[in-house]
């Protein structure tokens, strides 16, 4: 289905995106570098998060759609 | 007309294709050439990399965004040459990256400020610019004076600009942070300085702590001073 | 077009979550921007206003409002009507599913935040609206390549026969915005974990890419992609089909050939060489031609509908949006004759240009346009008020005029300040002469910022309290219902 293999792909990539990011912050030689590579980790990690969220709402739905289809 | 377009409306990949094309055209076209016609930038005796100081006060001209008010190009017209000096030379700017040209005149231009002032002149008004020019408005900058400037890496910023083309020489690298050091001290040996940075003008810090304001000041005191233009030839100054 | 056929035909449950959220942005965005503006149009006329040095000086704050009107308040409508048409156009759900679209629209957010921030931090590589540094160019390339997936996956995967042209617009924009941000921003950076960078490019080749790449965020940005919403919501509100498909096609294939060649007319009279001076001028003259056929298309598009103008705010907008595009691609062509631009290079003149643009022609048809989407997409009947969308129209209007005119009077007369001559033969102002007698116009400037600030948070209001009414549209709630039922059918 589209749906779970764009969570695998878009997941993985944000997976990747947060420890670029707390690479980033980890050498970071400026200000700059360590507010953007947190705040790169910061946004994965919730990124994810609503990626999981999505997921077992839309398996709610469709639980719900099966049992009561004719409201 | 219609039936030929009807092609590329019935073929996405196509039709990204074709106006990628169509868009590259105009650019190559323009862009393309300035890297390979000769006359785009006629070398001028004098143009030399900036100063590791000069740099660093270039860095912080661009971070505090001084290019949104003040240009640095004099255009080649007979009120600007007389307000503000000779026309801006395309070598002029050879080891700009990134160019400061600037779009827009909420200040006057910059590209000859060098000399025209002292170095107090640009720290009082740098501090506090209606005190000097009462109309001004320009912000005050008073705290780039209580800013230490950050030089320990500063060697890296000349890698850099060596990287993408200014003659930056291994010495020049290698004594990076003396320079600065030297550049902001009356009393020390400027011979070796010199030598590798003609008529770059010391601003003094004095003893205390070197601050940004020293830097934006060397740098500001620079700009338009390289060339000699009493003895550059005509052939010279024409593109 | 295709939404009134969708009905006898198997239904698409499109992807309108993502379109909402960037409705939300921009309308957010648009506030944030006009009231950054407003600031610094403030600080220009009264310079005390730089209290918080650095972070609030003029220096550091100028980027954030353009990158805020620019990209976050343009660049959200653009992203979210184009995700809008492109699925209805093409009868298809956009591709790449619920992460693909919802990473499209937080990467962007995010992005634009980082750069924001940057700047009052002090990051900038100066390129006028290419501020950001290379980590957060890197991160915004990352976000559009998703941004074309999508886009051009769900082309592919089209239902109807043929791409709409609202759809080569976009695709167009799409495309050529990441040909620019990539060729304008190569450069090498301190370190990888430094943010500062040295531009790959020096001095007169420097500024020629940084105009070439500058004019044409005015091109394709803020041109190519609002001609896009143009040609779907114009007709879509007057319910006519455009005027003519014939012209279309010329106004597609000119426009975006015509506009990349136009960049060199930023630099004239500088040192860049004067044949790429000259070929910048010609191609600027000839991109009138293409601007004033797609202006036509655009408003002969109503002909037979002109009554609606009286009954559809929206609708107003977006045609009085198409009279601003015609009368600033036509100011923008005499600006570039070397002749004129002596004059008006490096005054208001130019910002007021920018302005007639940027707030008549660029906020003003993506103000039509979300008033057309907003009801439609939360199923509503219509707005909340009519009336206060007229309020908005006609305050935001006036802004505009007290804005574009005192600019213009601003700019020539810095202009002609700067050259004049007393009768010994002597330059007859000193600099700081031009900007004393600027002073009162400034304040009018800042005034038609208020006003256009004051008109977008009328429509903030309206929006929200249309979306708080009462859903008042059946029909459409239960044709999303069907498809989930089918699937948990399956």
């Amino acid at each position: 289905m589209e749906e779970a293999r764009s969570d695998v792909v878009i997941g993985v990539m944000m997976t990747i995106f947060g420890f670029i990011g707390l690479w980033l912050a980890s050498g970071a030689l400026d200000v700059e570098m360590s507010i953007f590579g947190l705040s790169l980790a910061g946004f994965a990690c919730l990124f994810i998060l609503g990626l999981v969220r999505r997921h077992f709402d839309r398996a709610e739905a469709l639980r719900v759609a099966v049992e009561a289809p004719h409201e | 007309m219609q039936f030929r377009h009807e092609f590329l409306e019935k073929n996405a990949i196509l039709l990204l294709v074709a106006s990628l094309l169509t868009v590259a055209v105009g650019g190559l076209v323009e862009i393309v050439p300035q890297f390979f016609i000769e006359n785009t930038i006629e070398p001028v005796k004098g143009v030399r990399p900036y100063t590791p100081l000069e740099l660093a006060g270039r860095n912080i001209y661009i971070r505090e965004g001084c290019y949104l008010c003040h240009s640095q190009q004099i255009r080649a017209l007979r009120d600007e040459v007389e307000r503000y000096g000779h026309y801006s030379l395309a070598a002029e700017s050879m080891y700009d990256h990134p160019f400061q040209w600037g779009s827009k005149r909420i200040g006057p231009d910059l590209a000859r400020v060098g000399g025209k002032y002292s170095n107090d002149w640009h720290f009082a008004h740098l501090r506090h610019p209606q005190a000097v020019v009462p109309e001004s408005i320009m912000p005050r900058y008073a705290f780039l004076e209580e800013t230490p400037l950050d030089y320990a890496r500063i060697a890296a910023d000349l890698r850099t600009d060596r990287a993408v083309g200014v003659p930056y020489t291994k010495e020049d690298i290698a004594n990076a942070t003396a320079d600065i050091e030297a550049q902001t001290n009356a009393d020390a040996n400027h011979d070796a300085l010199l030598k590798r940075y003609p008529k770059a003008v010391i601003v003094p810090s004095n003893g205390r702590t070197i601050s940004e304001m020293d830097a934006l000041v060397a740098y500001l005191q620079v700009l338009g001073t390289m060339v000699n233009f009493a003895d550059t030839s005509e052939e010279q100054l024409r593109r | 077009m295709s939404e009134a056929l969708a009905a006898p035909r198997a239904a698409v449950v499109y992807n309108d979550d993502v379109v909402k959220k960037f409705i939300i942005a921009s309308m957010f965005w648009a506030v944030v921007a006009f009231l950054v503006g407003v600031f610094i149009a403030a600080e220009l006329s009264w310079p005390a206003l730089n209290f918080w040095p650095p972070y609030l000086n003029f220096g550091r704050i100028r980027p954030v409002h353009t990158s805020a009107a620019i990209f976050a308040f343009g660049g959200s409508a653009l992203l979210g009507t184009s995700f809008h048409v492109v699925q209805r156009t093409c009868r298809a759900r956009l591709f790449g599913g619920e992460a693909l679209a919802n990473f499209i629209f937080w990467g962007y957010q995010f992005f634009i935040v980082m750069a924001a921030l940057s700047y009052v931090l002090g990051f900038s590589k100066s390129r006028e609206y290419s501020e950001p540094e290379w980590h957060i160019i890197i991160w915004l390339v990352i976000v559009w390549v998703a941004y074309l997936v999508a886009f051009t996956g769900t082309l592919i995967k089209r239902e109807e026969p043929h791409i709409y042209v609202a759809n080569w617009f976009y695709l167009s924009f799409i495309i050529t915005v990441a040909m620019l941000v990539i060729v304008n921003n190569l450069a090498i950076p301190v370190s990888v974990f430094a943010a500062k960078s040295y531009s790959a490019f020096s001095g007169a080749q420097d500024a020629l890419v940084q105009w070439w790449y500058g004019h044409n965020a005015v091109g394709f940005f803020l041109t190519a992609g609002f001609l896009g919403m143009m040609y779907y919501f114009i007709p879509k509100a007057a319910n006519r089909p455009i005027y003519s498909y014939r012209l279309s096609i010329v106004h597609f294939w000119s426009l975006i050939f015509i506009y990349i060649w136009a960049g060199p007319h930023h630099l004239h009279w500088t040192s860049l060489p004067d044949w790429t001076q000259t070929v910048g001028m010609a191609f600027s003259i000839m991109l009138w031609m293409p601007s004033w056929g797609g202006m036509i298309n655009g408003l002969m598009t109503l002909s037979g509908a002109w009554d609606k103008l009286r009954t559809d705010p929206g609708l107003r907008f977006s045609v009085t949006a198409v009279g601003f595009y015609g009368m600033s691609t036509f100011e923008g062509p005499v600006m570039s004759v070397r002749t004129v631009n002596a004059l008006s290079h490096y005054t208001d003149w130019g910002i007021g240009h920018v302005h007639s643009g940027s707030l008549g022609w660029v906020a003003f048809v993506t103000f039509g346009a979300i008033y057309y989407l907003v009801p439609n997409l939360w199923q509503r009947n219509g707005l909340y008020s009519n009336r206060l969308a007229a309020w908005h129209f006609w305050i935001a209007t006036l802004g505009i005029v007290l804005y574009i005119t005192a600019m213009w009077v601003a700019g020539i007369m810095e202009g002609l300040m700067w050259r004049a001559y007393d009768a010994q033969g002597f330059l007859q102002y000193s600099f700081i002469d031009s900007i004393n007698a600027v002073h009162p116009l400034f304040i009018v400037r800042w005034l038609g910022g208020v006003f256009f600030l004051l008109g977008a948070l009328i429509m903030v209001y309206n929006l929200v309290m249309t979306v708080r009414s009462p859903r008042t549209a059946p029909g459409r709630a239960e044709r999303f219902a069907a498809p989930l039922a089918a699937a948990a059918g399956e």
